[in-house]
């Protein structure tokens, strides 16, 4: 546990000596701040941060792909998993590692949108409910946590972050259209349709953003994040026969 | 210490080790030679756990590296060719990290970090950008960082590369010191640093050891023709040719040739020759001499010449890919 808290903590501390890190966190609060004031300081509308969270989901599907390009892909091109690999370390150790530090990473990118929580607090009238603003930021945490594990998985299959982040980016859009687009066309067996329906992202941050927590929404973000994961480390340890 | 039993490793077609053991006991220094290719990186990645062996098996200070893996590799200390690093972090840093990837506690860990820092001479550069230093300095980064755990086994792979002459003399010196109580492999392509440094040679060629011995074993091994200097003078009218067919009779004399190296009183009638006996065929100074003697030759310098460890490398290199080539032309003979 101690070295997996070693490897999250080092991936932090490198995103935050990269400007990659900084310019990643910068955009995101930019934008987030944009929506914010374009969707939700609009007077006479509700003080709700509904509209922030629907939007900052779809941001995540470009953000969380460059946060986790590098987590494993510039170990591979650099070498330096061959340090790592001579460690007393398990390979589900470093990837769980990778996953942590991007976890974190991405609470620390999320961080300063509390600001515009704080904004709305003073401005609106009545004051916001804390409860849908609670539950969508635990919505935003678990997309963005399932988008990482992908990337995650992505990272470990290629050396170039370049192929990672574009490998995530279109495996991501193919969810996102297999999801919604997909079961609306007519031909498509109801089986079917709903089957891809629920792997779908953003009907699931709807309803959390309402304040409604579904333990199926958590459990498919979660499982779904494992899942990535664990095929993340058996793809790191696949490299070991190749 | 390290106990490797036939192991071999192919990628698809290709077989990049095949039936490689070794057994290298706690304060031995051995050198692994070998040409581009010959495998000597695919048999570390194998001792180290980065990659597993088809076949056969490694283990580390008595534990296995295939069922035993972690507690195989907390043995470990290893340095890669080029020594890959983290540009961003600082050597202290990333000393910091390692250690807690090796269980070391705090204070142990800043004790450690201070004296491998010190010990490879990078203490001065310990908080600057890795990504900065120079190349001789990331590489004593990676050295100091594979002997932080005060590992019993340390495994280097072209540990001088990058250093200029000051610092190979340095790092030589700290290889020496480090190899007094454990096990070490050193990788290297400088046959001379491994001359110095080794106190045993393994050369790999195609996959395969075809030589292991202490330096001195492998130069003057069994097999390995002896050969001479000879000087002499004999009168001008009879020419050096002379005492060149006169000594090509001595028994056990495969070849006499003309040194490329004359000399200076050549014009005096002094003559150097370079005589090599056939394999086996032991000392043959007396039995020169005395045919030197008995032609009238008047002999001022009959040496043994000791091969280099290099000539010796290169020999056993030509050795081993003439084999399958005359394997090869056999099979086709049959066919």
């Amino acid at each position: 546990m101690r070295a997996t808290l070693a490897i999250a903590s080092r991936e932090v501390g490198s995103l935050l000596r990269l400007p990659v890190g900084w310019v990643v966190i910068a955009l995101f609060t930019f934008l987030s701040a944009v929506i914010f004031v374009n969707g939700t300081l609009i007077p006479g509308q509700p003080a709700t941060m509904r509209y922030f969270f629907a939007s900052a989901s779809w941001m995540l599907i470009p953000v969380a792909p460059a946060i986790s390009m590098r987590l494993l892909s510039e170990e591979l091109r650099s070498g330096t998993i061959e340090v790592l690999r001579t460690a007393p370390v398990s390979d589900s150790a470093v990837v769980w590692g990778k996953y942590l530090g991007g976890v974190a990473f991405l609470g620390l990118m999320l961080a300063p949108t509390l600001a515009l929580v704080g904004v709305l607090v003073v401005v609106g009238d009545p004051k916001p409910d804390p409860g849908p603003i609670i539950t969508g930021y635990i919505a935003l945490g678990l997309v963005g946590m399932l988008y990482l594990s992908i990337g995650l998985l992505a990272s470990s299959l290629t050396s170039s972050q370049t192929l990672a982040f574009l490998g995530t980016l279109m495996f991501l859009a193919l969810m996102m259209v297999l999801s919604s687009v997909v079961p609306g066309a007519g031909s498509v067996p109801e089986p079917l349709a709903r089957a891809l329906v629920s792997i779908g992202v953003q009907a699931r941050v709807r309803d959390m953003t309402k304040g409604v927590i579904d333990t199926g929404d958590v459990a498919f973000f979660l499982a779904g994040s494992a899942w990535f994961t664990l095929l993340a480390s058996a793809a790191l340890s696949s490299r070991r026969w190749r | 210490m390290i106990l490797v039993r036939e192991i071999s490793k192919s990628f698809g077609r290709v077989r990049a080790v095949r039936g490689v053991s070794l057994e290298l006991p706690t304060g031995q220094v051995a050198g692994l030679l070998g040409p581009n290719g010959a495998g000597k990186t695919t048999t570390i990645r194998m001792i180290t756990g980065v990659l597993p062996p088809d076949t056969g098996s490694v283990s580390i200070a008595g534990a296995d590296m295939g069922s035993q893996s972690i507690r195989a590799r907390r043995q470990i200390g290893y340095l890669p060719e080029s020594a890959p690093l983290y540009p961003e972090m600082t050597p202290l840093g990333y000393l910091d990290y390692r250690g807690k990837l090796f269980g070391l506690d705090r204070r142990a860990l800043r004790r450690a970090a201070q004296k491998s820092l010190d010990r490879c001479r990078v203490g001065a550069m310990a908080r600057r950008r890795i990504g900065a230093l120079s190349k001789g300095y990331r590489q004593r980064v990676g050295l100091a960082s594979a002997m932080l755990h005060d590992p019993p086994v340390l495994i280097l792979d072209e540990p001088t590369n990058g250093l200029d002459p000051g610092q190979i003399r340095e790092t030589r010196s700290l290889m020496r010191e480090l190899a007094q109580d454990r096990t070490m492999l050193i990788c290297s392509h400088i046959l001379p640093e491994i001359e110095r440094t080794c106190d045993r040679v393994i050369v790999m060629v195609a996959g395969q050891i075809r030589g292991d011995g202490t330096p001195d074993e492998l130069i003057s091994g069994p097999g390995a023709p002896a050969r001479y200097t000879l000087e002499f003078r004999t009168n001008p009218s009879a020419g050096a040719s002379f005492g060149v067919s006169r000594l090509s009779t001595v028994a056990g004399v495969a070849s006499i040739a003309l040194d490329d190296r004359q000399p200076d009183d050549a014009s005096k009638g002094w003559t150097r020759l370079l005589i090599e006996g056939e394999p086996a065929s032991g000392d043959l100074r007396e039995a020169l001499g005395g045919a030197a003697a008995d032609v009238g030759l008047f002999v001022r310098e009959l040496t043994r010449r000791r091969r280099s460890l290099e000539e010796v490398f290169v020999s056993l290199v030509d050795e081993a890919q003439q084999t399958p080539n005359e394997q090869a032309l056999r099979g086709g003979a049959q066919a």
